[in-house]
């Protein structure tokens, strides 16, 4: 199958169109406001204008579209089906996650993702049923994003992406290597392949979108400038996740053997 | 959470502001056993009774609003350095605001802050809460919580402590890695410089927003 055919190939192609021709860049303020140029830097978001004009347009869509969805699909599908749905899609994403765990040398990781789809896919029913967190193989997120901040890959400035939202350089790079790598973009051809590729992308939609119902609405309806806000949260969090990471140390000694001296560190 | 990669969500790949359980299990609060020293204890210990103070508040919900609401902001009145916490929000605009503009801030923040988490305590009906490991911080002590509420994923809180040993007031809440406070100063900072820098357009804003609040 040609690249192109596939669903989020085709949308990745898409987004870029789009982008082309909206890119404007933001004017530094006078020189001689020195505390007003150290915010324009540290807020490190040169593409602006063209990142709000992103984020009403995705924010315009999510009022009409996705939001609703999110909501109809909370309503109608009962929880026990959702979180089943949600494990699924976790299951699925595991090849990628694990090529991940290995790139950023995080042994135990690698092996809680190895033992849980293992676990998950028989015990729990090709990924239902999230049997391996009650055995002690908790998830953990991680994309090739993650994996180039690990090696030393610095963000860039902020980039407001059509229909992905938040991101930078580093992280948008990161998503198109984790789409490439995932053997399922390359797996099996054909109408039924699509459409199922459709329908694990728009579950993945639905699935996220509904877990922040609340978040969102209580950020836009709180936030002065929701832009700035989500600007902020998606940093920080990134920040966060890549330093959970960074500090995962976790031995892979096996419970029954003797523990090594575990480390204090701050 | 799922799938970072396809995570499209229109507005907000947005990830997980609230709910990442995946990151509970990290080790968050690694301790030096020797500086688990009486700050921390104090302020875990405030953090502990502060919690319950707003969890009996959560559970008695046959208040009206504005009860509510009177209740929120005791709790709020001697647990939380409040003016601290708006004076940090307001960055490097305290200092070029005026004295009048500075009471008029403080006062709008403070109510906003209380009618902000008054109208969600709804939400939390049946929430426990566990304190876990504190770390010294140079801003005051951070104690670690997990807080989990019926049919959500349990959320990692945590909460920065300043003056433990002294007077504890709490001047931020962390969730899942997001400052609030850092949160709330990005926020007024973007919209004072999209105003031309007017703390007063500022404070015309949060007085519209607090009408809308009710």
């Amino acid at each position: 199958m040609p690249p192109a055919h596939h669903p989020r190939l085709t949308l990745a192609a898409m987004l870029l169109l789009l982008l082309g021709p909206l890119l404007g860049c933001a004017t530094p303020p006078p020189a001689n406001d020195p505390e007003a140029v150290a915010d324009f830097n540290e807020a490190n978001d040169p593409l602006e204008p063209t990142n709000r004009v992103l984020y009403k347009i995705n924010d315009g869509l999510d009022t009409i579209l996705l939001r609703p969805a999110a909501l109809t699909y909370q309503a109608v599908v009962p929880e026990p089906v959702r979180t089943g749905v949600h494990n699924i899609l976790s299951n699925l994403n595991t090849p990628v996650q694990l090529g991940n765990d290995v790139l950023e040398a995080k042994p135990r990781r690698a092996g809680d993702t190895t033992m849980r789809f293992l676990i998950n896919t028989t015990l729990g029913v090709v990924g239902i049923f999230d049997v391996a967190k009650k055995l002690g193989y908790p998830n953990h997120d991680t994309d090739f994003g993650l994996t180039l901040a690990l090696w030393g890959v610095p963000d860039g400035p902020f980039l407001f992406l059509p229909v992905l939202g938040p991101s930078n350089p580093r992280d948008a790079v990161g998503r198109g290597v984790d789409i490439v790598a995932d053997p399922f973009t390359w797996v099996g051809k054909g109408a039924a392949v699509t459409a199922l590729n459709w329908s694990r992308y728009g579950l993945t939609v639905l699935d996220e979108r509904s877990q922040y119902l609340d978040a969102i609405a209580s950020i836009k309806k709180t936030a002065l400038d929701p832009y700035a806000t989500f600007r902020s949260l998606y940093r920080q969090h990134r920040r966060a996740e890549i330093e959970a990471a960074r500090n995962d140390d976790r031995g892979t000694v096996p419970v029954w053997f003797p523990q090594p001296q575990t480390t204090p560190k701050n | 959470m799922i799938n970072r990669r396809a995570s499209i969500s229109l507005i907000a790949a947005l990830p997980a502001l609230l709910t990442l359980p995946a990151l509970l299990a990290l080790p968050v609060g690694v301790v030096h056993p020797a500086q688990a020293s009486t700050a921390g204890d104090r302020a875990a210990a405030f953090i502990k009774a502060t919690g319950a103070k707003l969890v009996a508040a959560i559970n008695a919900t046959s208040g009206s609003p504005a009860q509510r609401r009177q209740v929120v902001g005791e709790i709020i009145g001697s647990t939380v350095d409040v003016d601290g916490v708006a004076r940090f929000c307001l960055g490097r605009f305290w200092r070029t605001a005026t004295p009048a503009q500075q009471q008029q801030y403080q006062s709008l923040f403070r109510t906003m802050l209380i009618v902000n988490i008054a109208s969600k305590l709804g939400d939390y009906q049946g929430v426990t809460f566990t304190v876990g490991a504190t770390q010294d911080r140079e801003a005051g002590e951070i104690v670690s919580t997990v807080i989990a509420r019926p049919n959500n994923a349990p959320t990692n809180i945590q909460w920065l402590v300043a003056n433990a040993t002294t007077d504890p007031k709490i001047i931020d809440v962390i969730a899942e890695g997001t400052s609030m406070r850092l949160t709330q100063r990005d926020d007024y900072a973007s919209f004072l410089s999209q105003h031309g820098y007017s703390v007063d357009a500022l404070i015309a804003a949060l007085h519209n927003q607090l009408s809308q609040a009710g």
